[in-house]
């Protein structure tokens, strides 16, 4: 028996890294999946991975749209008949640069890419969750989310903002059985970080491996994170015994944030 | 299979409320499980009900003296062979009031219940889990540790060094495959709540029990207590291996209360 049993989850960006990891887990413990990605052409090789036949469901489309955001989660209800866990995972950021050379457009980008995408989901999500009165929203936040570093402002901006509407989200729906929380990550070498870090560290003066270097350095275990850490924590509060958990910040980070 | 197959642990304060949510958890998880408190009765008692046979066992002590707390940690690894898992986690208030009436001798037993004990008990764990190179150390803390609520300065003050202990703790031994966790529960009705909360709710200001309860639920986003089930579920994640990059982490189940 699993601790997800009959429960239905909606999960952006969950094609790989950090998304991947908790559909996997969801899926063991016996919820059924949806993942969402841009590429319609990754859907067959995300389900394939999966493996989980019937349980799992790919619905394309770019979460900096609202009308898309929207879809994922209604196309959740449509396909499995409830949506009971939303984790809101998509996001990143690119144009990064320090705020004296930083432009409106990469701002905006990370705004819509991470916080909007979080706010419209979560919105939709509340007009199923209210009414059965169950519920568990998450984000992907990050360490980022409670500290900041030089160069990497919008990242840093965008996810202290989840962390706020994160927290007060929760004492708007802490009473009708949904909890709202964020996980804030150290830094993993996904692919997204693969992808972004490079020009990241860029902005900030420095390599790709000095970046993932000085994220390793800064936590207590010296080294980075695994996106199963992250999939272990969301799997807790989906569960019931999550219930009691809710506007929490939770530092998966191996001891950098400082609170 | 279970989390936490082939694990040691020693609990102080396990026969009751939160630290015996946590033994039942980890010996339903597979492992085997130390229980320490003050009474002797009540400590095979708990066994009775754990009915674990020889995955569990109790060692009687008062965790608020260094002797009971580094006996605990002996007794584990001469009973079991090894110590995984520390979890420290009694503490609590005999006689509060606020600073004004405070004395001298309700803020020692505060500062070596809550403080002290974890300390003995963290430094004689880390002994031995240093040379093994594994190890988890799990702190009970309290919303408390963030917060300060009137006519309870001692707990407030011992529950936040307790964080600050478990943050340097975590640095010192994060590369050594040890973790070092605290848990931030909101209220929760125990039995020592119930025993110590109408005075409790006095020397607040508050009068009654039930309004005790109702300050601090009312707090939180949820507008309830928290329950030991939901403490105990965290303690099993931050013991197994899936948490093994989690350190230094206040980890709350507060229902919403704290800020940060």
């Amino acid at each position: 028996m699993g601790l997800l049993d009959g429960r239905v989850a909606c999960i952006t960006g969950g094609t790989r890294g950090i998304g991947l990891a908790i559909a996997k887990q969801f899926l063991d413990e016996g919820a059924s999946v949806v993942v969402n990605g841009r590429d319609e052409s990754k859907a067959e090789r995300t389900l394939a991975e999966l493996g989980a036949g019937d349980r799992v469901a790919y619905i394309a489309g770019d979460v900096k749209q609202r009308e898309v955001c929207e879809a994922i989660v209604d196309g959740t209800v449509d396909r499995f008949g409830r949506i009971d866990i939303l984790v809101a995972n998509a996001g990143g950021s690119s144009g990064n640069a320090p705020v004296a050379d930083l432009t409106d457009e990469a701002m905006q980008d990370a705004l819509v890419w991470n916080f909007w995408h979080t706010f419209w989901t979560m919105r939709r999500a509340f007009h199923y969750m209210i009414p059965q009165q169950w519920g568990r929203v998450m984000s992907i936040s990050s360490v980022e989310g409670k500290v900041g570093k030089p160069g990497l402002s919008i990242y840093v901006v965008s996810k202290h903002a989840i962390n706020g509407l994160t927290k007060s989200a929760a004492h708007e729906v802490g009473t009708l059985g949904i909890t709202v929380n964020a996980l804030c990550p150290g830094a993993i070498e996904t692919d997204t970080m693969i992808e972004q870090g490079p020009p990241a560290a860029e902005s900030m003066g420095i390599t790709y491996e000095g970046l993932l270097d000085m994220f390793a350095q800064e936590s207590a275990i010296k080294r980075l994170c695994d996106v199963e850490d992250v999939a272990a924590v969301a799997t807790l509060l989906a569960s019931d015994a999550g219930g009691g958990i809710t506007g929490s910040l939770i530092s998966i980070d191996g001891g950098t944030a400082p609170y | 299979m279970g989390k936490l197959d082939g694990k040691v642990a020693c609990i102080t304060g396990g026969t009751r409320s939160i630290g015996r949510g946590m033994a039942d958890a980890f010996l339903a998880e597979g492992a085997k499980v130390v229980v320490n408190g003050r009474d002797e009765a009540k400590g095979q008692q708990c066994l009775a009900e754990m009915n674990a046979g020889d995955n569990a066992a109790f060692f009687a002590g008062d965790s608020s003296k260094q002797d009971a707390v580094e006996g605990l940690i002996d007794f584990t690894i001469e009973r079991y062979g090894q110590l995984d898992i520390c979890c420290l986690n009694s503490g609590g208030v005999l006689m509060t009031a606020p600073v004004a009436q405070m004395t001298d001798e309700e803020w020692q037993l505060e500062v070596d219940w809550n403080l002290n004990h974890v300390f003995w008990g963290m430094r004689r764990a880390l002994q031995h889990m240093i040379p093994r190179e594994s190890g988890r150390v799990i702190v009970t803390s309290s919303v408390e540790g963030k917060l300060g609520k009137p006519g309870i300065p001692g707990y407030a003050a011992t529950k936040h060094a307790v964080n600050g202990l478990v943050k340097a703790a975590a640095h010192e031994v994060g590369t050594l495959g040890i973790t070092v966790n605290a848990i931030l529960p909101g209220i929760i009705e125990t039995d020592i709540v119930r025993a110590t909360g109408p005075d409790s709710a006095v020397a607040m200001g508050l009068g009654t029990y039930e309004a005790l309860i109702e300050a601090f639920s009312s707090e939180s986003a949820l507008k309830r207590p928290n329950t030991v089930e939901e403490v105990a579920a965290v303690a099993v994640l931050l013991a197994s291996d899936a948490a093994k990059n989690m350190t230094g982490c206040m980890f709350p189940v507060d229902g919403g209360t704290m800020p940060y």
